[in-house]
Formats: C-alpha cells, sequence, structure tokens
C-alpha cells in the first residue's frame, strides 16, 4: 500500500516508551501519519507474534530499538535519542522515567523545547496516582462494567479493553495538540495524561445527568441514548449455515420511518394496530413491539433484512462479528478499509486499516510491526551517528540487545 | 504560560449535529474559536435529554451541554441563498469546517469540497458520516447502535449463548469524534507544510471498528471469530467477581506471590499455591478455574477493602463502580476533574466532566458555557464578517439569521 503522497506528520519523532496497549495505540496513529515514532523496547519482549494479530496492529509503521534501561549505556542512548526527537512518550507511573532521568525536568534542561506526554493510568498527581490499572479496570473504575448488565442486572459487558482505545486517542490528540502549540510558539511542555479521566471523558452527557439531576444512571439496555425511538433494539435473525448467532439493530425515530418500515416489511397486521399509530404508543408498548418484530426478523438472513430496510430508508444494520467485519462486509471492502503488510518471510497479513482518510496525505501502512531492535543500526548509527565500533561496544556491555 | 490553549488562533465552523459534535468540543477545549452554526429553531441536539432538573427546554439540554461546552453559535438559515453566501463568508476566514449531513448535502447547498476550496484554498474540510463518502453503504442510515453493530463493538459484548449487550454511552459516536479531531490536526500540520487544506472522508464505522481492539487481531491472525465471553476478558487475565457489597475486577497479571499469599493466609487457595500458577500463561489457559477459585475468595470482603488491600500490594484489581462515584472520586477531586461552569442566565454554576490530561505550558479550560441558540450572532457577523448594525438589521428581518 504504498504511496508516493507525502505524509502528515512526516518530520515528526517521537521516542516512544509506551507499551502493553493504550500507549502502543497512540503512537501508531502517529506512525500511520507518517511521524518518525522510535520504540525502544527489552529483550526478549512478550511471548506471542510481534507480526500478526493485534501486535501487527499496535506497532506497524514503527522503529525498534532494544536498548537496557537498567545501565549507564542504555540511559545514555535514551537521553541522546529525546534531544534529537520532538517527543517522549510513555504510559508509566510518574516515578519510572523519572529514575531514568528521562523526565520533563530533566529532559528540558537540555532540550528546552521538548514535549513529554505520559500517559499512566491514573496521572502523575493525587491521591491514588500509584495505582496499579490496565484498561479493563479502568473502565470498571468509571462505570462502564456495572452499566453494562444483563436482564439479571449483572456485569456482563466489555470483554476487551476500551479505556486502551480512550486513552490512546486522547494521548495521539494531546501530542498532536501540544506539538501543535510548539510550532506556534516554539515552547515545549509536560503533558500528564491520566488514561482514567480519559475513560471517564468518554462516559458522555450521564456524567452532567450525574452532577447536575443527581440521577442515578440504570443499563440503558436497548433503550435509544440519543433521540427517542421505537423499535429499537436487537432482534435475533436466521441462521447463516450452522451459525445461529445472527442478529440485526433496527432503530425507528419517526413516524416516516416507522410507515417505510411497515412497508417494508409488507404491512403485517400489527403495524395497523392502534396501540402502534405513534411514537409515544410504540414507545409504551415497546415490550409488545418487539416481539412482534422479532417473529419477523427470525426469519429472516441479517444481511438481506438490513439491505431491504435501509434501501426503504429504515435504519438498520447487521450484528457484524469478525467475518462480516474482516471478510464479508461488501462496504468496508469497498473501502478498502482493511491494510495489507508484507512481511519478511514474503508472505502478507492484513491489519486494521486508517479510519481517515485525508484526500492529499492519506496514511498509509508501510512497513509491518519491527522486530525488536530491527532498527538498532539505522537509530545508532544515523541519527546517533555511532560507529560499528560504538555499536559493538554497547552490545558487549550489554547496553543494547543486539 | 499561554492561557489561551494549544490551539488559539484556529477558526472552526461547526455544521455537525450530535453525531460529530464532539470533535468540535475537543478542539474547542483547547482554544480554537469554534463557530457552532444552527438553524434558527436551534440545533437537534438541544432536543435530546437529559434536561437539566429534566425541564426539557433548548437551552438546558445536558445532552447539547456535554458536546457543545466552550463553542460559540451563530443562527443562519441554510435553506436560503444568502444564508448559504453567509456561510461563505466565513468559510473564507475559517481554517475548518465540520459537517456530518448525509454524503452529496454540502455540494447540493452549493458548499461542497470544491465550492469551499476556491473561496478558502487552505480550509480543511471536515466529513463525518456514518459510513463515510464513498462506497455500496454510503446512503444508507445509522444511529449509535447500528454503527456498534456494524462496527463489530456490540457481537463481542455480553455472554456468549445471549443476545449482545450494548456498550454504554455513544461511544461509536465518541470513538470517531476522536479520530475525527486527530485527522483535523494532521490535516493542519499538512496544510502548514504544503500551504492547502485537504478534505477528510470520516467514516464513523470504521472508527468503530478500530475501536475494538481484539476482534481484526483474533480474525487475521488466528482466524477465530472473536465469541462474546461475558465479563471475561479475551487476555483471559480479567473477570468481574463478586463481593459481599458489590462487584470487584479480579486481575492475574500482578504479582502472583503476594496475591496467592493473601488468598492462602485467608484459607482460600484451593489449588491455586501449586508452581504451575506461578507462570502467567498458565493462569491464562486455566482462567475459568482460577477466577472461581478467586470468586469464593472474595465473596465474604468489602469491595472498597479488598480494592485498598490489592493496591497496596500493587495488585492491579479495581471496584466496579457506579459512574455516580466519579463525582467524589479523591483521585479525579485531587486532579481537579470537574470543572464548575457558571450559567449566568439561569443563575447557577454546574459541574462539568473536565480535561482527561493536565498541558501545563497550553492549559485545557472554560472559556465559555455552551451557547445558548443564536447567542453570538450579531458579534460573529460584525468582528467577524464585518457587518454593520443596519446590514445586520436587515439579515435579521428577512430571516436569514
Amino acid at each position: 500500500m504504498a504511496t508516493t503522497a507525502r505524509l502528515a506528520l512526516e518530520g515528526i519523532r517521537v521516542l516512544d516508551f509506551t507499551w502493553v496497549v493504550a500507549g502502543p495505540v497512540a503512537t501508531r496513529i502517529l506512525a500511520d501519519q507518517g511521524a518518525e515514532v522510535i520504540k525502544l523496547e527489552r529483550k526478549p519482549g512478550p511471548l506471542g507474534s510481534r507480526q500478526t494479530g493485534l501486535q501487527g496492529d499496535l506497532h506497524r509503521n514503527k522503529r525498534s530499538i532494544a536498548v537496557n534501561m537498567g545501565t549507564p549505556g542504555g540511559l545514555e542512548i535514551a537521553r541522546r535519542l529525546a534531544q534529537v526527537s520532538d517527543i517522549v512518550m510513555d504510559n508509566f507511573s510518574a516515578r519510572v522515567m523519572r529514575s531514568w532521568g528521562m523526565d520533563y525536568a530533566s529532559l528540558s534542561a537540555v532540550k528546552p523545547d521538548i514535549i513529554c506526554l505520559s500517559m499512566s493510568g491514573l496521572g502523575h498527581t493525587g491521591p491514588r496516582s500509584n495505582y496499579v490499572s490496565y484498561g479493563p479496570t479502568l473502565q470498571a473504575l468509571a462505570g462502564f462494567t456495572l452499566l453494562m448488565a444483563d436482564a439479571h442486572g449483572e456485569p456482563a459487558g466489555y470483554g476487551y479493553s476500551y479505556a486502551d482505545m480512550s486513552g490512546g486517542y486522547t494521548g495521539a490528540l494531546a501530542a498532536l495538540m501540544a506539538l501543535w502549540h510548539r510550532r506556534r510558539t516554539g515552547r515545549g511542555q509536560f503533558v500528564d495524561l491520566s488514561q482514567f479521566e480519559a475513560v471517564t471523558s468518554v462516559v458522555g452527557p450521564a456524567l452532567l445527568d450525574i452532577s447536575v439531576n443527581g440521577r442515578k444512571q440504570e443499563p440503558p439496555g436497548y433503550r435509544s441514548q440519543e433521540l427517542p425511538a421505537a423499535p429499537h433494539g436487537i432482534y435475533r435473525c436466521r441462521p447463516r449455515g450452522d451459525d445461529d448467532d445472527r442478529w440485526i439493530v433496527i432503530s425507528l425515530r419517526t413516524q416516516a420511518e416507522w410507515e417505510r418500515f411497515a412497508g417494508a416489511i409488507a404491512s403485517p397486521a400489527w403495524t395497523s394496530e392502534a396501540k402502534f399509530r405513534t411514537l409515544y404508543l410504540r414507545m409504551r408498548n415497546h415490550e409488545e413491539l418487539d416481539v412482534h418484530v422479532a417473529r419477523w426478523t427470525i426469519d429472516q438472513a441479517a444481511e438481506a433484512a438490513m439491505e431491504r430496510l435501509q434501501r426503504a430508508g429504515v435504519t438498520a444494520g447487521v450484528v457484524s462479528n469478525g467475518a462480516d467485519l474482516c471478510e464479508r462486509d461488501p462496504h468496508l471492502r469497498a473501502r478498502n478499509f482493511w491494510g495489507t503488510v508484507p512481511l519478511p518471510d514474503g508472505t502478507t497479513t492484513h491489519v486494521t486499516g486508517i479510519p481517515m482518510k485525508l484526500g492529499a496525505t492519506p496514511g498509509a501502512i508501510r512497513t509491518p510491526s519491527p522486530l525488536i531492535g530491527e532498527a538498532n543500526d539505522y537509530v545508532l548509527g544515523e541519527l546517533l551517528g555511532m560507529s560499528r565500533a560504538e555499536r559493538e561496544a554497547l552490545i558487549a556491555e550489554k547496553a543494547i540487545w543486539p | 504560560m499561554n492561557a489561551s490553549g494549544a490551539l488559539a488562533g484556529l477558526k472552526i465552523l461547526d455544521l455537525s449535529n450530535y453525531r460529530g459534535q464532539l470533535c468540535g468540543r475537543l478542539l474547542a477545549d483547547m482554544g480554537a474559536d469554534v463557530i457552532k452554526v444552527e438553524p434558527a429553531g436551534g440545533d437537534e441536539a438541544r432536543r435530546i435529554g437529559p434536561f437539566a432538573d429534566d425541564f426539557a427546554h433548548r437551552d438546558r439540554s445536558l445532552f447539547f451541554w456535554f458536546y457543545n461546552l466552550n463553542k460559540r453559535s451563530i443562527t443562519i438559515d441554510l435553506q436560503q441563498r444568502r444564508g448559504i453566501e453567509l456561510l461563505m463568508q466565513l468559510a473564507r476566514g475559517a481554517d475548518i469546517v465540520i459537517e456530518s449531513f448525509a454524503p452529496g448535502t454540502m455540494e447540493a447547498m452549493g458548499l461542497g469540497w470544491d465550492a469551499l476550496h476556491t473561496v478558502n484554498p487552505a480550509l480543511i474540510l471536515l466529513s463525518i458520516a456514518p459510513f463515510g463518502q464513498t462506497g455500496p453503504y454510503r446512503d444508507f442510515q445509522a444511529d449509535d447502535t447500528v454503527l456498534a453493530a456494524m462496527g463489530g463493538m456490540l457481537y463481542v459484548n455480553g455472554w456468549p449463548g445471549r443476545a449482545p449487550v450494548r456498550p454504554w454511552g455513544l461511544q461509536a459516536y465518541h470513538s470517531s469524534a476522536y479520530y475525527a479531531a486527530i485527522a483535523t490536526m494532521c490535516a493542519l500540520f499538512a496544510r502548514d507544510r504544503d500551504g492547502a487544506g485537504q478534505w477528510i472522508d470520516l467514516s464513523m464505522q470504521e472508527a468503530t471498528a478500530a475501536a475494538v481492539e481484539h476482534v481484526a487481531g483474533s480474525y487475521f491472525g488466528e482466524g477465530r471469530i472473536e465469541p462474546r465471553r461475558g465479563t471475561l476478558h479475551w487476555s483471559r487475565y480479567f473477570r468481574v467477581g463478586k463481593c459481599r457489597d458489590g462487584y470487584i475486577m479480579h486481575c492475574s497479571l500482578g504479582d502472583w506471590t503476594s496475591l496467592i499469599e493473601w488468598v492462602a493466609a485467608d484459607g482460600k487457595a484451593q489449588d491455586l499455591t501449586g508452581p504451575e500458577w506461578e507462570d502467567v500463561q498458565y493462569r491464562a489457559v486455566h482462567a475459568e478455574h482460577l477466577f472461581d477459585v478467586l470468586d469464593e475468595w472474595v465473596a465474604d470482603y468489602a469491595r472498597d477493602e479488598l480494592l485498598e488491600r490489592a493496591q497496596t500490594l500493587r495488585l492491579p484489581y479495581a471496584t466496579v463502580r457506579n459512574p455516580e462515584a466519579l463525582l467524589d472520586d479523591e483521585q479525579l477531586q485531587a486532579r481537579g476533574y470537574f470543572v464548575e461552569v457558571e450559567h449566568p442566565e439561569l443563575g447557577r454554576t454546574f459541574r462539568y466532566p473536565g480535561a482527561p490530561y493536565v498541558f501545563n505550558g497550553s492549559p485545557w479550560r472554560v472559556r465559555r458555557r455552551p451557547p445558548l441558540v443564536g447567542e453570538h450572532t450579531s458579534e460573529i457577523l460584525r468582528d467577524d464578517l464585518g457587518l454593520n448594525a443596519d446590514e445586520i438589521a436587515a439579515l435579521i428581518a428577512e430571516g436569514i439569521i
């Protein structure tokens, strides 16, 4: 997917200490748009494939160097790299970067316009700044886990880390805004990002409902969280082969939509019953309405039902599983959403694409996730001007891993 | 310190509806001048609840407030030709236009990319649409639930064998807004270098798909369709457990020795004391049994007590809380996360969620409460377009503004 167009963030260099998910998401977004992201890592890395699956998603377009921060030589490399970088990003607690002399106070003393962006779990200040956290624990603290309850009121949701994504996006945005500020004023700064606050911020208007109205938030079920709608929900569809886990979402807000819906499903008698005549009545009698809708959907293939309803101007969508999303959805395919990356062994792998199409400077997936230390020679040789002999010496003193 | 914010000096026209409004808010919070263009009756978001004191009124929608803090408001009737002309004049002096109309609508109004680019070659146009500006589903309708469904966020949420559970909040919209703001920043950097603006096509379906970390990775990496797993995290290192007074999030990634010594001291370790459990991957493979044992262990604990003791041992546990707890959270309070925003016309001050980051050199801040409908119409026409009082009065008389 090489492109000759220039990339938006060409010329920006990021020294990347981040790990796990949220931090790498942030630096990946910058790398996709052309920033040179130098990922400073240790060896051995985590088990499992580095270039496919989630790891392939997280680190593509980055460079990697293997530096032992437990050695004076390793620390020296990191400090010199910071001096030729625009921004240093980490997602440690405050203690770690300070212990390496890589905190903002230390780095700005030698490079006054440096930007340091720390994406710690709960921030560098406050009584809980030393809490140990991961995405799943942060989204639990923010209220997400409890409010994704099943019919019995038990938590049932987010067997994945949405908090890592909200933290990652917030990190990428913060980095760009700090870089923009520096471009305008010449000044660097320290940005103390709390991933907990990032995921709290995407709770949205419910936070104001709590603070202004003092309202206890209840699991929303399938009730619309935006404009009132009925029917509004998820309905089971006909099995696809032996897969009976097929569903469609249908959302009807206006009277016109209701009439189009009724027409699209051939106006069965219940659609003209008085108790469903207005939106108000449909909302009041939504349980009964849902039973009728589900009786229709159960005989429909999810994709066909979506097509039929959408072509009639009705809001509906397949509940896509991994195969729907990555292979079958004709729209994502037509838009070339999934990226293809060539691997060193001559094969290719697919990765999550870039969900923003900039007309003149589209981002690009250029290189697969690097193996750890793959860019040692480039970074130490070309960027820091170290001779081969110096690099060999660093390996001998275990400051870098070959 | 530059108290005006990192994005001071940028002018943004925000034509987007409630699906895209968070993007402009994120930029406004950092100092950009975001002008919200509304129809005379006010933006649709003003009709969406909840409302302050549950009193439904266009200037009391908390939904609107959340997404429109720090923006200014101008009312322009874009159904009229003179309204379009005014917008074009504003676009001439703007850096960014954000819109979320159905694809093709801007063009039909005479505000398409070519027209905007002609009057202002440096302008960046950000188009946020459910399925983007191209492709077979381009004209499909969506709300947040449909986007969560078609972006793969919904299928993997909930228990196996039962209906998927919808993510809380409007997370398809929110993910899209963050990507939209990031895309806008990237376009600004490109413009700085190339001198020209560009058109950004932001598909909310794609942004939602990108916000689910494991579905594509598992499919492309291992050919596996990710199932629903209830609260067991796909990595198999986290699961919700039940204390005597509420839920906690278990995590088996911390210091295992400390955890198991504690559990054993309570007489609840069962077979978890074996050396095989010291291997983190073994713990993942046998996660169901591991968490079943830990569930029995925590059953008699109070969840806050368990959390404090766990964190003292540096175990990454968390309580599974109601969001109401956020308002009283000591950490958020200490960091000043919630901010007071004065609404003079209501004679009150309200607590708003604030910034997820502390910029020490160009702070996030509240400069103005969310605007009343058309609150800044005259001010914008006078200061930004140089119209005089008579001209403004004429526009009002004609129903343009």
